[in-house]
């Protein structure tokens, strides 16, 4: 037991003196000349083309933002609602899943132009497009940890006089929230990723503009800032999801919404662009 | 609660507990054929009786335990259960345990007793004390905060037991309960029952696979056949009380064994 606490300590400082000698590396290889600047600007310089033109990029975080909370809550919501749907009825499941599995093999964002001759290139398009990228999992997540509840589970209500209603707040909610998560958390990823590669590509603010049109000019200090940017803003996300979970599914043992977990990341990650 | 018009009223408490099985059969319907799970079923346990119900696979032993739970529907005869019959799951009547993976795993254990209280809307603090009581009676007091995942196998069906338990029905029903745990904690699982059952004086029907484990616990072994699952033999078990390991060697326990051996080989 102690052997194991110890070797989890040490795995930890491990991973923490690994971060800080990637930070030392970026400052150092640039700064001695083994790698030019233009490549890889400093730390340093990365963080001060970052503060000086603070007012730009709190512009442009806001704006991302903005993109990702809306298209989340879309991507969540629509997916959560389909997903219990198609998880829970025989007849939605056999129409839609099929449709569904074939679409993830397709990268999404070839809609991406069709989205913006739509919609326009201000947040809208974007909004729309990632909504659709973090919905599948979302989808597909929900419906498996429905489907995959276990039946006795149910019986065991109904042998308590458990009327429908009771066993889906009771048994079927409850049951269902590990792997709903575990799907939010791909879904989410996936929002982030979908507003930003589509800031880069056709936009005219946010951070993936920023990104993109700094590299245009050649400014890789600007650039870097951007993708720290984009980089927090992912660790943020995932500081939340890792809340959520602590707090809504204390009795997780890691078995079945690890699994899960895993299909739908691999899965979930062939598409992303 | 006010009696409602359409519901057979009870008999008086003298059949409370009772079973009665009169023909019942049961046909599954499927697309290419149907399958008579059972056929021309009728027995009766009286009040206070541990009857068990063994058989070889597939021979509808779990079905009709379903049935007499309210949760199943037979297709041909009468169930009656305290003298009414019992169209669905009413726990103020039957109390089920069902096979060890029955718990909420996001419920601690004493809410998981409580679970059948709550889904009527008992109030509270009459919840957990009945809970408590329930877990004292099958020797988990003290274990009420944890979750399922912090306890042992036996552990775990102890609560299960409590939960049947906690609307003190006349009549517990229990389906393979001890199926997925270890030899030596099956045997201590099988004491443990006769003395709850003993000390509630609830009637109680047990399906199992173990014959040994049928003829250790029961006053009655009823022996079914593969499907389509017809009664084969009903045995009384004289083996006087409190039941004690050396009578698994002796030569009435042995013969009884045999006895049911010898039916259920001929019919698998």
């Amino acid at each position: 037991m102690s052997a194991r606490i110890s070797a989890r300590i040490s795995a930890r400082t491990l991973r923490y003196l690994i971060v800080i000698g990637l930070i030392a590396l970026w400052e150092l290889l640039p700064r001695s000349g083994l790698i030019a600047e233009l490549f890889l600007p400093s730390l340093s310089s990365t963080l001060m083309a970052g503060w000086t033109d603070a007012g730009e990029y709190g512009h442009a975080l806001a704006v991302t933002l903005y993109e990702v909370v809306v298209s989340m809550s879309f991507a969540c919501g629509g997916g959560i609602l389909l997903g219990a749907i198609v998880g829970s009825l025989p007849g939605p499941r056999v129409l839609i899943m099929p449709m569904v599995s074939s679409l993830y093999a397709v990268p999404l964002v070839i809609l991406y132009p069709v989205f913006t001759v739509w919609l326009g290139i201000g947040s809208e398009s974007k909004i729309a497009f990632a909504s659709i990228y973090g919905f599948l999992p979302t989808m597909l997540a929900t419906a498996a940890g429905i489907q995959t509840i276990d039946p006795q589970l149910l019986l065991a209500a109904r042998s308590m006089g458990a009327t429908l209603s009771q066993r889906l707040v009771r048994v079927i909610i409850p049951a269902a929230i590990p792997t709903v998560l575990s799907g939010l958390r791909v879904g989410g990823a996936l929002v982030i990723v979908g507003v930003v590669v589509s800031e880069m590509l056709i936009s005219s603010a946010g951070i993936g503009y920023l990104i993109s049109r700094y590299r245009t000019i050649l400014d890789s200090a600007h650039v870097f800032a951007g993708v720290l940017l984009v980089l927090f803003l992912a660790i943020g996300f995932n500081a939340i999801i890792r809340w959520i979970e602590r707090k809504a599914a204390i009795w997780q043992t890691g078995t079945r919404g690890g699994q899960a977990n895993d299909e739908i990341a691999s899965g979930a990650m062939q598409p992303a662009t | 609660m006010q009696p409602l018009a359409n519901v057979t009223p009870l008999k008086p408490a003298a059949r409370a507990g009772a079973i009665e099985v009169k023909n019942v059969g049961q046909v599954f319907k499927t697309r290419s054929q149907d399958v008579v799970a059972l056929e021309d079923v009728s027995l009766e346990v009286k009040p206070g009786r541990f009857v068990v119900l063994v058989g070889p696979s597939g021979c509808g032993k779990s079905t009709l335990l379903m049935m007499m739970a309210g949760l199943r529907q037979q297709t041909a005869g009468t169930i009656t259960i305290s003298g009414a019959p019992i169209p669905q799951p009413d726990p103020d009547r039957v109390g089920v345990v069902f096979q060890e993976a029955s718990l909420f795993p996001w419920l601690t254990a004493e809410d998981n007793v409580e679970f059948p209280l709550a889904l009527r809307g008992v109030p509270k603090a009459e919840r957990r004390a009945k809970a408590q009581d329930a877990l004292k009676l099958v020797g988990l007091e003290g274990f009420g905060r944890r979750h399922p995942h912090e306890l042992s196998g036996g552990m775990k069906q102890r609560v299960s037991i409590a939960r049947g338990l906690v609307q003190d029905p006349p009549v517990l029903l229990m389906d393979e309960p001890f199926a997925a745990l270890d030899e030596q904690t099956r045997m201590t699982m099988g004491d443990e029952l006769l003395r709850i059952w003993a000390a509630t004086g609830k009637t109680v029907v047990f399906v199992t696979h173990s014959l040994t484990e049928a003829v250790y616990l029961a006053d009655e072994v009823i022996v079914m056949s593969a499907r389509p699952g017809r009664i084969v033999d009903h045995l009384q078990v004289q083996l006087p009380r409190p039941r004690t390991y050396e009578m698994l060697s002796g030569d009435a326990f042995g013969s009884l064994r045999d006895r049911i051996w010898r039916h259920i080989r001929k019919s698998a």
